[in-house]
C-alpha cells in the first residue's frame, strides 16, 4: 500500500516536469501522514484513503510554479538566432558552389569536343547546370532580407527585370545571327543554356555583392 | 467545519509563522501539530500547506533546509526570519484587534 501510495503521488507530478523539488516533499508529507495513521491502528487501505485525501488539490501547488517554466521560452529565444548565420554560411557556400558550376559547366563541353564525343560533354554541362539550379533553389531563402530588399531596390527590381528582358532578346538575336552564319544548327541552340548560365553567374555575383 | 474551515484558511500564513516561532520543523509535523491544537477539527491539505510554504519563503519570511532525519527519508525543514517573526507578531496582533471587532458587531458587547 506504501509503495501504491508512493505511484499515486508520482503519477500525480507525472505531467509536470521541473517539480522534483515539490514531488518529493508532499510525497514525504503524504508518507509520513500514512505511517502515522498506521501507528494509530488504521488499516493500510484506511490510511492510504486518508493520506490521499490530505493531499488536496495538487493544481493549486501547480498553478504556483509556472515561474520556473515560463523563463525557458525567453532563455531559448537567445538560441534560435544563433542558427540564422549558420544558416546565412550556408546559403552564401550553395550559392557559391551554384555559380562555380555554372562557370565550369562549358569545360566538359570544350574536353570532349577535342575527343570527338561531344554529346557527352554537353549531359555533363546540363549536369553541372541542373545541380547548380538546384542549389540555388535549395538554398535557403532569407525572407526578411528579401522583403527588405524588395522595398529599398524597387528601381533596381525593375531595372533588373527589363535587363532579363533584354537579355532574352539578346541571347535570342545572337542565337539567330550564329545560326544563319555558321548553319551549325544542330549545336548553335547552346547559346540559350549557356546564355542562362551567364544570367545566373551574375545574378548570383549581384546577390552575394550586396548580401556583403 | 466547512464554513469555519474557510475563516481559518484565511489564515494559514499566520497559523504556520506561529508553529515556526515555536521551532523549526517539517510539512507533516506542522500540519499535525495543528490538528492536535485544533482537537482535531482543523487541518491544512498538502497542496495548501506547501504552497503557503513556498509563499512565505519568497516573501522572506521563512526559510528552508533539508535535514537528514537518519531513516532515509529526507524532509524539507523551515525555519522563521526576523522578518517573519515581526510578521507573526503584527498578524497576531491584527487577529486580536479583528476579533475584538468581531465580538463586538456580533455579540454587542459580549451578550448574545
Amino acid at each position: 500500500m506504501r509503495e501504491q501510495l508512493i505511484q499515486y503521488v508520482n503519477l500525480l507530478f507525472a505531467g509536470s516536469p521541473g517539480t522534483y523539488e515539490m514531488q518529493q516533499e508532499i510525497l514525504q508529507n503524504t508518507l509520513d501522514r500514512y505511517d502515522d495513521l498506521l501507528s494509530q491502528g488504521k488499516t493500510p487501505e484506511a490510511a492510504y484513503r486518508l493520506a490521499i485525501g490530505g493531499i488536496g488539490d495538487i493544481n493549486e501547488v501547480l498553478g504556483s510554479i509556472p515561474v520556473s517554466p515560463d523563463p525557458r521560452p525567453t532563455a531559448e529565444r537567445p538560441t534560435t538566432p544563433t542558427p540564422v548565420p549558420a544558416v546565412k554560411n550556408n546559403r552564401k557556400w550553395m550559392q557559391a558552389l551554384a555559380i562555380g558550376l555554372y562557370i565550369c559547366c562549358v569545360i566538359p563541353v570544350l574536353i570532349f569536343e577535342n575527343v570527338g564525343t561531344g554529346m557527352l560533354g554537353v549531359c555533363l554541362m546540363f549536369v553541372m547546370i541542373a545541380a547548380a539550379t538546384v542549389l540555388l533553389i535549395l538554398s535557403p531563402a532569407e525572407k526578411e532580407e528579401q522583403t527588405e530588399k524588395e522595398s529599398d531596390d524597387m528601381p533596381k527590381t525593375k531595372l533588373g527585370r527589363t535587363l532579363k528582358r533584354i537579355w532574352g532578346l539578346v541571347t535570342l538575336g545572337i542565337y539567330l545571327s550564329i545560326s544563319f552564319k555558321t548553319g551549325a544548327w544542330h549545336i548553335t541552340w547552346l547559346v540559350f543554356p549557356i546564355m542562362g548560365a551567364v544570367n545566373g553567374i551574375i545574378r548570383a555575383a549581384m546577390d552575394l555583392k550586396e548580401a556583403k | 467545519m466547512s464554513i469555519a474551515g474557510d475563516l481559518i484558511r484565511g489564515h494559514t500564513d499566520a497559523i504556520i509563522l506561529a508553529r515556526l516561532l515555536q521551532s523549526d520543523s517539517y510539512g507533516y509535523e506542522i500540519n499535525k501539530t495543528i490538528s492536535l491544537l485544533s482537537g482535531g477539527q482543523f487541518e491544512l491539505k498538502e497542496a495548501t500547506l506547501y504552497t503557503a510554504f513556498k509563499r512565505l519563503e519568497e516573501q522572506g519570511l521563512i526559510a528552508s533546509y533539508w535535514g537528514d532525519s537518519g531513516v532515509g527519508a529526507r524532509r524539507r525543514y523551515y525555519t522563521i526570519t526576523p522578518e517573519g517573526r515581526y510578521a507573526c507578531y503584527r498578524l497576531l496582533q491584527e487577529w486580536q484587534e479583528t476579533k475584538c471587532i468581531m465580538d463586538s458587531l456580533l455579540t454587542q458587547g459580549g451578550k448574545l
